[in-house]
């Protein structure tokens, strides 16, 4: 979709529900950013830096964050409109992000404790629900993350303004990580904290639950490099997005081979800890055509 | 038949969140109330619960992408608090200088990012000129020292924390990575670039802020009693306890950091979804305070580097001892960061920093604790109760912006009254109440972890909306 232009492409960025961390990152990517600002892209609508209060018409549109309100929704939907291209940016966007763990209660109980009593007609109306932003609109690309690494962002970026596809991500975080797989025989899990983790062996094989073989790599490990297990911030790898694919059994084998530890153990370990699986995940996802735009 | 109308702007721009602005005229067409307001949800309070408190650090960072370190550092203090652990000298300064790396990455990003547009073109240019990139493309060299300081801060959080936003390596018991002698040669040669930086950021912001004094002034002030972490007197971020003083400058109450909850008391009101927080001993509204780096000024009688006590002592000489005008936050903030890339630099010298004893085992038990930092918008504390088998039961977080939001409601509805008389709105309202709001540097993210909002100002006559400015 290479687009034909003479002067710089005209970029909105969104601020939907999030904690703002991509926009952050964004920020962190430095030198590119300038250079992008200087060569290629103009900002011309994004509420955290620029004044401007409607949502004008652009050649690209960065989405960060999911649709809890009304509002959201609307918005999101008259960027697209507005836009050549789309962009979501961040797992919050992509796939619902951690606020999605809010689907597990009624918006009613949400507020009920402290805002029973609100004056609700000044505020926007909460959605039942935290959507991706694809339940609403066709997304170009999406970049999952908590936040996305800024390299990432860039290559995205530039890609779009010489109108060249990404390179997408496709398999698992192991495949970027430098660890080593040697199966263990160990008679339990371990926490996170429970024990120091040895520097150069798989962390599943040390007893931990990492991630790293069901999450979508892209992001070069960073976490299993600091000695900490990945929590799937960048959502399943393309292998595991099949309806079919039951995500759950398939990491209680892989733990199960990588440390010995019986299968009916593991999966008692899992139901304990329902955090660990669907932090950034719990989302209902439609209309997710991501298998050719995951970046 | 009375006449009551409102005002509405929405959404607020160039602040974290979104935000909105309600002001009601009275029936003779002067300001009767304005009201500052949020309006997302996303319920944080709620869903964590149950969650082990190990993953808690990690997890709750997500409150906020803007300031995800102090969250960090707040969370990993209440568990340890509640495990009365203990951590060593060297991940105690590692955690200062992850806090550093926070206070540059944030203040960075307002300065330049957000407020600076205010000072540089005057209030009658073009709003859609008045933003960082027509900065950027007037004078680049602003644009690429801005970039420049803030990859400083984030490298610190990148090298230290491991990663740039919601860093990962700090963990209840100390820190999982101890930093290595090469990578604190790095960090020390890229200090000193950035410490520069901030010098000539502290000249502009300076001079920008002399030329536009008397406006600045104007826009009001709201004096309260302030409150910050301190040292007896001397600044802290990391550590310390609790000072209040009064709007006189005389010291009002001083507690330990773990009794913050008894002190400080919240409230919700009708119409927003953000809390607010006050002193219990005086009760709403008298016990109103207002947190954040004025109040860090107005606390502390002295600061431990060089400049920035000296541009503490300047800062009171000028501005009073308590200083109240509003827009003084964003001078103040200059200080907080001339401090920051101080310390760090100060800390980055030690050698002592790269030793490996960065983590202790830690004993989880059932309790309750909270942990306390100077956020970059003010004391931030987070208190856990945790169950037996290490789960959260509960908790309840006190944010800055929920401490200030009293006083940035007060002070709108000042400057409100200065362009509203008899129903006539003067042009620069808008821009006006933007700035205020804007020195305050409200994160409605944290604030309404709760709930999120856009800001909107809507003029509303007779109960309906009559204006959308």
């Amino acid at each position: 979709m290479k687009l034909e232009r003479e002067t710089h492409m005209k970029v909105s960025i969104l601020s939907l529900t999030c904690c703002a961390g991509c926009v952050s990152s964004l920020l962190n990517t430095g030198d590119a950013l300038l250079e992008i600002l200087s060569s290629d892209f103009e900002i011309v609508y994004s509420p955290t830096f620029i004044d401007l209060k409607e949502v004008p018409n652009v050649d690209l549109t960065i989405v960060e964050g999911g649709i809890r309100t009304k509002e959201d929704e609307e918005l999101v939907k008259e960027a697209r409109a507005k836009s050549k291209i789309l962009v979501a940016l961040g797992i919050c966007a992509t796939h619902g992000g951690i606020t999605s763990l809010g689907d597990m209660f009624s918006v009613k109980k949400l507020l009920e404790k402290q805002y029973s009593f609100m004056d609700s007609s000044k505020l926007p109306e909460i959605a039942e629900r935290m959507y991706p932003i694809c339940n609403f609109v066709d997304v170009d690309y999406y970049i999952p993350g908590c936040p996305p690494m800024p390299f990432l962002i860039v290559h995205t970026l530039k890609s779009i303004v010489s109108g060249k596809l990404p390179i997408r991500h496709q398999s698992v975080v192991c495949t970027e990580c430098h660890r080593k797989i040697v199966p263990a025989k160990l008679d339990r899990l371990y926490g996170i904290y429970e024990k120091e983790a040895d520097p150069e062996l798989c962390l599943v094989s040390q007893g931990f639950i990492c991630l790293g073989s069901l999450t979508r790599e892209g992001c070069g490990a960073p976490c299993p490099r600091a000695n900490f297990t990945c929590f799937g911030c960048r959502g399943p790898a393309d292998s595991l997005m099949y309806r079919s694919r039951d995500i759950y059994s398939f990491l209680v084998k892989v733990i199960s081979v990588r440390t010995g530890v019986v299968e009916e153990k593991i999966r008692k370990e899992l139901y304990r800890n329902p955090f660990i699986f669907h932090t950034f995940v719990f989302s209902k996802i439609e209309r997710f055509k991501a298998r050719e735009r995951v970046i | 038949m009375s006449q009551r109308k409102e005002i509405s702007i929405s959404p607020t721009t160039r602040i974290e969140g979104h935000g909105k602005v309600t002001i009601v005229l009275d029936e003779s067409g002067n300001v009767a109330d304005a009201y500052f307001y949020a309006t997302e949800i996303r319920g944080f309070d709620y869903f964590l619960r149950g969650m082990e408190a190990e993953r808690l650090p990690f997890i709750i960072s997500r409150i906020c992408g803007v300031c995800s370190t102090a969250h960090v550092l707040a969370s990993v203090k209440a568990i340890e608090n509640i495990y009365a652990t203990e951590i060593t000298e060297t991940a105690r300064k590692l955690r200062e200088l992850l806090l550093m790396g926070q206070i540059i990455t944030n203040h960075s990003l307002v300065f330049f990012f957000l407020t600076l547009p205010d000072f540089y073109f005057s209030s009658e240019e073009n709003p859609s000129k008045r933003n960082i990139f027509q900065i950027m493309k007037e004078k680049p060299e602003i644009g690429r020292k801005a970039v420049e300081l803030r990859k400083f801060g984030a490298q610190l959080l990148d090298v230290i924390g491991k990663r740039e936003v919601h860093i990962v390596s700090v963990i209840p018991g100390g820190l999982i990575n101890p930093l290595k002698e090469r990578e604190r040669e790095e960090l020390l040669k890229a200090a000193e670039t950035a410490f520069a930086i901030t010098r000539e950021a502290l000249a502009l912001g300076k001079e920008l802020f002399e030329k536009n004094w008397e406006g600045f002034r104007k826009a009001g002030d709201y004096k309260t009693h302030y409150m910050a972490l301190t040292s007896d007197g001397s600044l802290k971020f990391y550590e310390g306890d609790v000072h209040v003083i009064n709007s006189q400058g005389e010291i009002f109450s001083k507690f330990h950091s773990s009794d913050y909850m008894e002190n400080v008391e919240e409230k919700t009101l009708k119409w927003t979804y953000a809390k607010f927080a006050y002193l219990k001993a005086l009760g709403w509204p008298d016990g109103i305070v207002q947190t954040g780096p004025t109040a860090r000024m107005n606390v502390n009688e002295e600061i431990e580097t060089e400049i920035a006590n000296k541009e503490l002592k300047e800062f009171k000489t000028k501005f009073g001892n308590p200083a109240h005008a509003t827009l003084l936050f964003d001078y103040a903030r200059l200080i907080d960061l001339i401090y920051a890339c101080e310390r760090a630099k100060e800390l980055l010298e030690d050698q002592s920093l790269t030793r490996t004893d960065t983590r202790v085992k830690t004993r989880p038990r059932a309790g309750k604790g909270v942990g306390i930092i100077e956020a970059p918008r003010g004391t931030l504390a987070h208190e856990y109760t945790l169950t037996k088998s290490g789960r959260l039961k509960s908790m309840k977080l006190i944010i800055p912006t929920q401490v200030n939001n009293a006083a940035i409601n007060f002070n709108l509805k000042d400057a409100a009254s200065e362009f509203i008389h008899a129903g006539e709105v003067e042009e620069g309202l808008l821009n006006r109440i933007e700035m205020v709001i804007r020195a305050y540097d409200p994160c409605i993210k944290c604030a309404t972890r709760l709930a999120d909002s856009r800001l909107k100002v809507e003029i509303i006559k007779n109960g309906k909306t009559e204006k959308i400015l």
